[in-house]
């Protein structure tokens, strides 16, 4: 005979929860429909078992628990404790926006470097590039994408080594090309001072995200939309791409190793210059990408995502107001 | 941790965040005009910002500005000054001139970073 039960669902902070809830469940025979309320945090569920709803909802709580949901009978009132999560998460967010503000006023990264742009040269610049102003776009960026994926339970390394490996190639790549045409390529500074500036909407965007505000009132977009999302977050080639994307995102550094890229002469040495300036860039980026990987799947998990979202609103709101001074939209309101 | 506690470190940080910002950097009078045959040079330092940060400079006279750069690779090496329309990435070491016409008194040039983080500005008085 068939039943019809209603359980709460808590965990569903994404909006392919839906999706990934239903996918695991559909695989169940006992279940013959499920549909998942993300405004209601409820879950409907057809099944012809004669179990009591109690133990229902703990067996299939056990199928769906790796992926950090729970079913139950009764409502959990969890929203104590995460009020309390964000309000350590602010000073935690700010000091860390503190540090890196203090960093690129204490002139310490502007360290002349002189002569000729060798391999070693633009490694150590890419190194300093790595937690100069650039990190508020690239890394910002970074920290914003890898804290989401983490949280929406793809196999997160993976994806991070091919935007690495993404990343790396596309500049060596693109590095070589710019040394074989020499000057004849000029870098659009409003393309990129406008790629800036959507690279800041994602990450604010993100950032609201990992904070939770868009918990309370879940978008919901018909789930045709999260079905192609999801198919391009688990394609190969999306990491790949946004690897590829950062070689454009505004970034004085990277602008000034694409020149001597240009001067270089050829292909082998704009490969190298750019190749080792991605490379010079690495730990950091790895650090923070892995970092979160390992923070989202420990006990401190809803604590990082909250810090790193204020990180990231932080960063966002920098660089959205800087590249719109860039762009002669606003005046430059701070010179850091 | 205390929520009240939390709040009241939330705000020392946010004043910390705002001193960071607000805060004007010793932008000391520097020298950096000077009429050499009947054309006006400014020089400008460009290395992690612009110095100095504000200049002053006679209007109705042909203007040239100079922007000095040694080992610069950061935000400050790719300079956009939109009123005369120049962008450029400056190179690593040396000179860069540019032609400032002959500005009108009351005008001011505002040059930015591709990024946007630096600024300087040029007043015409």
């Amino acid at each position: 005979m068939l039943k019809k039960y209603s359980f709460h669902v808590t965990g569903t902070h994404c909006a392919s929860c839906k999706i990934l809830i239903e996918d695991i469940l559909k695989g169940e025979d006992s279940v013959k429909s499920i549909e998942v309320d993300l405004k209601k945090e409820t879950v409907e569920i057809e099944t012809e078992s004669e179990k009591s709803a109690e133990e229902l909802a703990q067996i299939l709580t056990e199928k769906v628990k790796p992926n950090g949901y729970t079913f139950s009978v009764e409502k959990n009132v969890q929203e104590k404790k995460s009020d309390d999560t964000i309000w350590k998460a602010i000073p935690i967010g700010l000091a860390f926006l503190i540090l890196f503000f203090i960093l690129q006023k204490s002139g310490l990264l502007n360290l002349g470097i002189g002569g000729q742009t060798t391999p070693v040269t633009s490694f150590i610049v890419g190194l300093i590039a790595s937690v100069s102003s650039c990190l508020a776009i690239v890394g910002g960026l970074v920290l914003s994408l890898s804290a989401k994926i983490s949280q929406d339970d793809i196999s997160d390394t993976k994806t991070f080594f091919l935007f690495h490996a993404g990343r790396l190639a596309s500049f060596a790549i693109l590095g070589g090309v710019l040394g074989s045409i020499g000057s004849a390529i000029g870098i659009n500074f409003t393309f990129s001072a406008v790629l800036g500036i959507l690279a800041s909407i994602v990450m604010l965007i993100l950032g609201l995200n990992l904070i939770g505000v868009f918990l309370k009132n879940k978008i919901t977009l018909p789930s045709g939309i999260f079905q192609f999302f999801r198919k391009i977050e688990h394609k190969t080639f999306t990491p790949l791409i946004i690897g590829f994307g950062t070689f454009f995102l505004p970034c004085g550094f990277t602008q000034s190793m694409q020149v001597a890229a240009v001067s270089s002469g050829s292909f082998m040495s704009g490969f190298m210059i750019m190749f080792s300036f991605a490379f010079g860039t690495l730990p950091m980026l790895a650090l923070l990408s892995f970092g979160s990987a390992s923070f989202a799947h420990g006990k401190h998990a809803p604590l990082f995502f909250k810090s790193a979202g204020v990180v990231v609103i932080g960063l966002g709101i920098f660089a959205l107001l800087a590249g719109l001074a860039g762009l002669g939209i606003i005046n430059p309101l701070f010179n850091i | 941790m205390n929520k009240v506690a939390s709040i009241i470190v939330t705000l020392g940080l946010m004043i910390a965040i705002g001193i960071i910002f607000v805060g004007k950097s010793n932008s000391e009078p520097a020298q950096n005009v000077e009429i050499k045959n009947g054309i006006q040079y400014i020089t400008l330092n460009a290395r992690g910002g612009y110095f100095p940060n504000v200049s002053s400079a006679k209007a109705d006279i042909r203007t040239k500005l100079i922007m000095k750069t040694s080992g610069a690779y950061d935000c400050s090496a790719s300079l956009v000054i939109r009123s005369i329309g120049f962008q450029k990435i400056l190179p690593q070491t040396g000179e860069t001139e540019i032609d400032l016409g002959k500005p009108e008194a009351g005008k001011s040039i505002q040059g930015v970073c591709g990024m946007g983080m630096y600024s300087f500005l040029i007043n015409f008085i």
